[in-house]
């Protein structure tokens, strides 16, 4: 097969997908208890009041009507407007999505900077002390709680050592260079605390998968032919564990974004996860969808990258393909 | 080999140009020197981003505290629940359906425009059209016209009598400039978003907003309701926390200044004794309640809602659940704060488990066995409240020793605002923040289609006193009217009022000035109390 056929087939699957997303979340939303208009006006408002309000925002029409005029609208490239800001979907999200960016790449490359040499440390002292601690700290990290992590954080270097903010993006009144030395210390619990979250998983796989590689027929060659072991280990049984650990940085890339809706709001962080959970006590219907749309395109390109990159590192996956 | 390579490599150069221009971006310095009154920046935490920055939509208490610091009420509430002046100097009657305000002649809107009755005149006008979702489109029930008839003087015209609604609407609604909001048409549906920037006759503008994170807003050197007629600090910044607990952090920490919520009853001790914190008492306007259900048969019996009144220890509750922080009502929807009204004669239901049952035994119930009546309650309450959350168990404990079951039901606020909307309960436990004019509240709590009947009660004695009490100018009269009417609701139990909470609210030792205000909406944080805080010189 063709890479153009290949990427063609991969582009298909993630428009399947994402339609398939927006029609859940479209219909999930809308199972939620609760009523938009109710949870926006004043309890003293009239039942006149309420059904205004309910036809201002288009809930007044059956469901399969608001379906098709919502997907209408996306066709056209409109998120629709806030119910309760009243101000374009495209506007809200655009001023959260920077910083929902900086704080989830920043914990992707975290991870993937300290999950490979733990990773491979873990592998290099197969059943040895250090590998058994890192295999304990996985474990044990797979099992943190983001809330818990993120107040633990709070407490000890916010608060007791007071080494970093207890909240928010930036200083207020700080600009130049200042302003992007305060952006980094305020990154840097919430960054950690997303990052200890997903270290485990992506350390214990690349272990096992470098584990793998060790025992192949190529690496019992490369030690016979008295090439160093450490160039065996870096050079050759790495690049090819690397496989099933790029394929699991855009799974976890899924992971990152739903941690990111807890980080965001335990560090009031003023990124879109945030937003949700705001939008979600307000039942802003249009800013949700608009959410999650984002947050779904954003793994499905991720995914797309990733099996995309995959064949261009590993043929065999085209042609299975 | 080399075209993957390259094909890599524009990957990752596409990937960071996507990225870099979705970077977060610095900020520009502000131009022009300080200013001479103080260059102190007052910062406040709140737990909500500002939802709506059009006072006449906005509902939460951050769109409140926010938007309060640039449209101004014409009527504040002082600790005794008395109306008192802020943009309005003199309110009252002319006739029993023509209301009047006199303004303020040195309010000016930031912009240079002066403030003047003609605003006044359309915000009242436009709300009344328009039906914005807020509290104050809720007051112009009986609400006809507004008209400037000078600069400084607004008449009302009302459809009836009604002896609350002048100051109902001076004290709700907050005046709008009609040269910005008029324009943009609807104000059930203007943004108010600051695309043009906003405008201000407060003590502070708005001026920039990083949702999510902060809302910094910048003195209005004129605001005459403040001694020397300038705001002390420079600059009040609102700042964004996911809850009260991390707020305490913040303040702790000296992230911020004052946080805005009001305390949990169990943190208050704490930062008494904390240094570098104070913590101010602040006036509670409102009550917790519980009421039943009357389309239930066996609620609709006098007895059964007397059983259940007697079966709850609120001493307990209030010692308990709230350490003390609130005092009772004496059942009453007449609370001591409103000290004119109140009615000491009106008396708490005592706890007395043995006299409940005996009620219920008079309505005609016989126990089993075990002592339990066939009988079972189901009580909703808001999860998101943890107060009502810890009291609903006592509730329940206190009604099995009556041999009544009650079963308790938290829900995420949203799905309990729709159960209480549609009725869908026995039992409704809850809060209401600001209970300030009794007539209002007899009307929107106990007259039929009032849209906080939450007993959905229909008593004609109860009924005509209310209306009667509306339609009266004598104010005597209308408070014994008023009693009279709050000795029906506590015998036939049409409310069970349980406490109004004490609140309290901390801030750092480092300032000083507030000038507290009763309500969580007012507290500390109402507009003459921010613009006169200052920081204690070391």
């Amino acid at each position: 097969m063709s890479i153009a056929l290949f990427v063609l087939r991969r582009l298909g699957r993630g428009a399947v997908t994402i339609l398939f997303a927006v029609t859940v979340t479209f219909l999930l939303l809308r199972l939620l208890p609760g009523d938009p208009a109710l949870a926006v006006a004043s309890t003293n408002m009239t039942e006149d009041a309420r059904a205004a309000l309910l036809t201002q925002y288009g809930l007044d029409q059956p469901l399969p009507v608001q379906y098709v005029l919502y997907l209408g609208q996306l066709l056209q490239g409109n998120l629709g407007t806030s119910f309760t800001q009243s101000v374009p979907v495209v506007d809200v999200l655009l001023q959260r999505l920077p910083w929902t960016l900086l704080l989830t790449i920043s914990a992707l490359v975290l991870t993937i900077v300290i999950g490979i040499p733990l990773g491979v440390l873990a592998a290099s002292h197969k059943n040895r002390f250090l590998d058994r601690l890192v295999q304990v700290l996985g474990v044990t990290g797979q099992s943190l709680f983001v809330p818990s992590v993120g107040i633990l954080l709070l407490l000890v270097f916010g608060l007791t050592f007071r080494w970093f903010p207890i909240g928010g993006a930036y200083s207020e009144g700080v600009y130049g260079m200042e302003w992007y030395g305060s952006v980094l210390q305020h990154l840097v619990l919430p960054t950690v605390s997303l990052a200890l979250i997903q270290l485990g998983s992506f350390a214990l796989t690349m272990r096992a998968t470098l584990i793998d590689a060790l025992g192949d027929d190529y690496v019992t060659l490369a030690k016979a032919n008295g090439i160093p072991p450490r160039r065996i280990l870096w050079k050759h049984a790495l690049r090819n564990a690397m496989l099933p650990a790029i394929t699991l940085i855009g799974l976890q890339l899924g992971f990152v974004v739903g941690g990111a809706v807890l980080t965001e709001t335990v560090f009031a962080y003023p990124g879109i996860g945030r937003g949700i959970y705001e939008a979600v006590t307000q039942l802003d219907f249009p800013v949700l969808q608009g959410a999650f749309l984002l947050l779904a395109l954003t793994v499905v390109i991720a995914n797309m990258l990733t099996d995309i990159a995959y064949g261009f590192l590993d043929p065999r996956v085209k042609t299975a393909s | 080999m080399r075209h993957k390579t390259l094909a890599g490599a524009g990957l990752l150069a596409i990937a960071a140009l996507a990225l870099s221009a979705c970077a977060p971006q610095a900020p520009e310095a502000p131009s022009g020197g300080a200013s001479e009154a103080g260059n102190d920046t007052l910062t406040i935490a709140t737990t909500t981003d500002v939802v709506n920055y059009n006072p006449l939509i906005g509902n939460s208490r951050s769109d409140y505290w926010v938007t309060n610091l640039m449209y101004p009420h014409l009527l504040s509430i002082g600790d005794d629940g008395a109306k008192e002046a802020q943009l309005a100097t003199e309110w009252g009657y002319v006739d029993d359906t023509t209301g009047y305000y006199e303004i303020r002649d040195d309010m000016t809107w930031s912009d240079g425009e002066p403030l003047t009755a003609e605003d006044v005149a359309y915000t009242m006008n436009a709300v009344k059209q328009d039906q914005p979702s807020g509290t104050f489109y809720g007051q112009m029930t009986n609400f006809s016209s507004a008209t400037a008839v000078s600069d400084t003087r607004v008449e009302i015209e009302l459809t009836q009598p009604d002896s609350s609604i002048v100051e109902e609407i001076g004290f709700w609604g907050n005046v709008v400039p009609q040269h910005v909001f008029e324009p943009a048409g609807s104000v059930a549906e203007f943004a108010n978003d600051g695309s043009g920037g906003w405008v201000s006759a407060g003590p502070y503008l708005l001026t920039n907003v990083q949702v999510g994170q902060s809302y910094t807003m910048e003195r209005v050197e004129n605001y005459p309701l403040v001694e020397g007629g300038t705001p002390i600090a420079a600059k009040v910044v609102y700042r964004v926390y996911p809850d009260v607990n991390t707020e305490i952090l913040a303040l702790q920490s000296g992230e911020v200044d004052v946080i805005a919520n009001s305390l949990p009853p169990a943190q208050v001790q704490q930062l008494q004794n904390t240094d570098g914190i104070e913590v101010a008492e602040v006036t509670g306007l409102g009550y917790a309640h519980m009421t039943y259900n009357m389309q239930n048969p066996d609620l609709a019996k006098v007895e059964v809602r007397q059983a259940l009144a007697h079966a709850a220890d609120y001493e307990a509750i209030r010692s308990v659940v709230l350490q003390g922080q609130a005092d009772s009502t004496g059942s009453s929807p007449l609370m001591p704060v409103l000290s004119k009204y109140y009615d000491d004669s009106i008396t708490e239901y005592a706890f007395d488990p043995d006299q409940s049952r005996q009620l219920m035994e008079d309505a005609g119930y016989t126990a089993d066995a075990d002592g339990m009546y066939p009988v079972s309650f189901r009580l909703i309450y808001s999860l998101q409240d943890p107060v009502t959350s810890q009291w609903a168990q006592l509730v329940k404990d206190g009604a099995a020793q009556a041999g009544i079951r009650i079963e308790l039901q938290g829900s995420e606020r949203n799905t309990y605002l729709s159960q209480t909307n549609d009725g869908d309960y026995d039992i409704y436990a809850g809060n209401f923040a600001i209970m300030d004019d009794p007539v209002t509240n007899f009307s929107l709590s106990y007259l039929p289609g009032g849209a906080i009947n939450y007993t959905y009660n229909d008593d004609a004695e109860l009924n005509a006193l209310i209306a009667e009490a509306s339609q009266t100018f004598d104010e005597a009269e209308k408070i014994s009217l008023m009693q009279e009417a709050a000795k029906i609701v506590h015998e036939q139990v049409y409310d069970n009022v349980m406490y109004t909470q004490n609140l309290y609210v901390a801030y750092s030792s480092e300032w000083d000035g507030f000038i507290s205000k009763p309500s969580e909406l007012l507290s500390i944080v109402n507009p003459v109390s921010v613009a006169s805080a200052f920081r204690v010189a070391e």
